[in-house]
């Protein structure tokens, strides 16, 4: 899909992209903030994620989503959504193999002192990242428009 | 149970907002009021001391899904309707009527906001009680809800991580593309 169908998407405006330049950064550290503090304040992985992708909306919506979506690379979001999976998983399943039961964090004390601690942070960062990545793309995704999976049946298997 | 100014204002502003959401004829009005309804929900759960919920429903409600649903909008053709309202059938308000008459029914029965002994069964379960208890020395993490979710709960948590996993899996098949961009 050419760009120019789409213009009445996206409208440049140097207001939207100043303030969008100026409260991104504020916007993904209070991501980083709630997913790495969802310890020991309200929040955690899947409301931080939430916040991370919208920094990214809110790029596409200030400077155009075809220059977001040049900007992104599609690997980041592909190794983050399985990332998280494979990370909270093998937390998981490693316990089991260190003889526990799933996800018993105190079996990696041996290893690593306040392992519980650490190891909810990386489950609650393996959510964000997958949370986050799933947000951005389903954006993208909608963005795109559905007219490609129309035109093209040739793709029909 | 007697309400604060506050959370009268809010309570009437998300039943107004929830309602221009129904009644709405124009898509993007009713969007837009849909948006401010989870707002105003959003706040409310704060109001009612579950921040987490507050903060899930302030950014995924009023925030992805406004996004998401403009966009899908966006693709759409939006038809040039007259009037502000959608014309409603009585069926409609009757049978809306009846349900929101036996769900508020139940309201009674809930424990009040606050409540605490015996008069509080949420509050004074043994579940919950367990967890407030012991949450801190199982497992160093200050915050309950966390504590439940990646812990206690881990097995239902990582469930639930794989289901948004696959929901955007979902979209990519169904929208015929390989990659997320």
């Amino acid at each position: 899909m050419s760009s120019d169908e789409r213009t009445g998407l996206y409208v440049e405006s140097t207001i939207i992209m100043t303030t969008v330049r100026v409260v991104s950064p504020f916007v993904l550290t209070f991501a980083l903030f709630v997913m790495f503090h969802g310890a020991n304040s309200p929040g955690g992985g899947f409301q931080g994620g939430v916040i991370a992708g919208s920094v990214v909306m809110m790029l596409a919506f200030a400077y155009g989503i075809d220059a977001a979506r040049e900007w992104l690379d599609v690997r980041v979001v592909a190794a983050l959504a399985s990332g998280g999976v494979l990370t909270f998983a093998a937390i998981g399943l490693g316990t089991i193999l260190l003889g526990g039961s799933f996800l018993e964090y105190h079996l990696y004390e041996q290893f690593i002192s306040h392992a519980t601690a650490y190891g909810i942070e990386l489950v609650e960062l393996g959510i964000g990242g997958i949370v986050a990545s799933v947000a951005i793309g389903l954006f993208f995704l909608l963005a795109a428009g559905f007219g490609h999976a129309v035109d093209s049946p040739e793709d029909e298997s | 149970m007697t309400l604060s100014v506050i959370e009268g204002v809010l309570l009437v502003f998300v039943l107004c907002c929830a309602i221009g959401a129904a009644v709405l004829r124009d898509v993007l009005a009713s969007l837009m009021a849909f948006a401010a309804y989870s707002l105003g929900i959003s706040i409310i759960w704060v109001m009612l001391e579950a921040p987490d919920v507050g903060l899930t429903e302030a950014a995924v409600g009023a925030g992805i899904m406004t996004i998401l649903f403009i966009l899908a909008l966006a693709n759409t053709v939006r038809p040039q309707e007259n009037g502000l309202f959608e014309s409603i059938s009585v069926r409609t308000v009757v049978l809306v009527g009846a349900f929101v008459v036996v769900m508020t029914a139940t309201v009674p029965s809930l424990p009040a906001v606050g409540a605490e002994g015996a008069a509080n069964p949420v509050v004074s379960g043994e579940v919950t009680q367990y967890y407030i208890e012991n949450a801190y020395a199982d497992t160093e993490v200050h915050n309950a809800v966390t504590a439940v979710l990646a812990a206690y709960r881990g097995f239902d948590t990582l469930g639930e991580a794989v289901v948004v996993f696959s929901a955007g899996i979902a979209a990519l098949t169904v929208l015929r593309q390989e990659v997320f961009a």
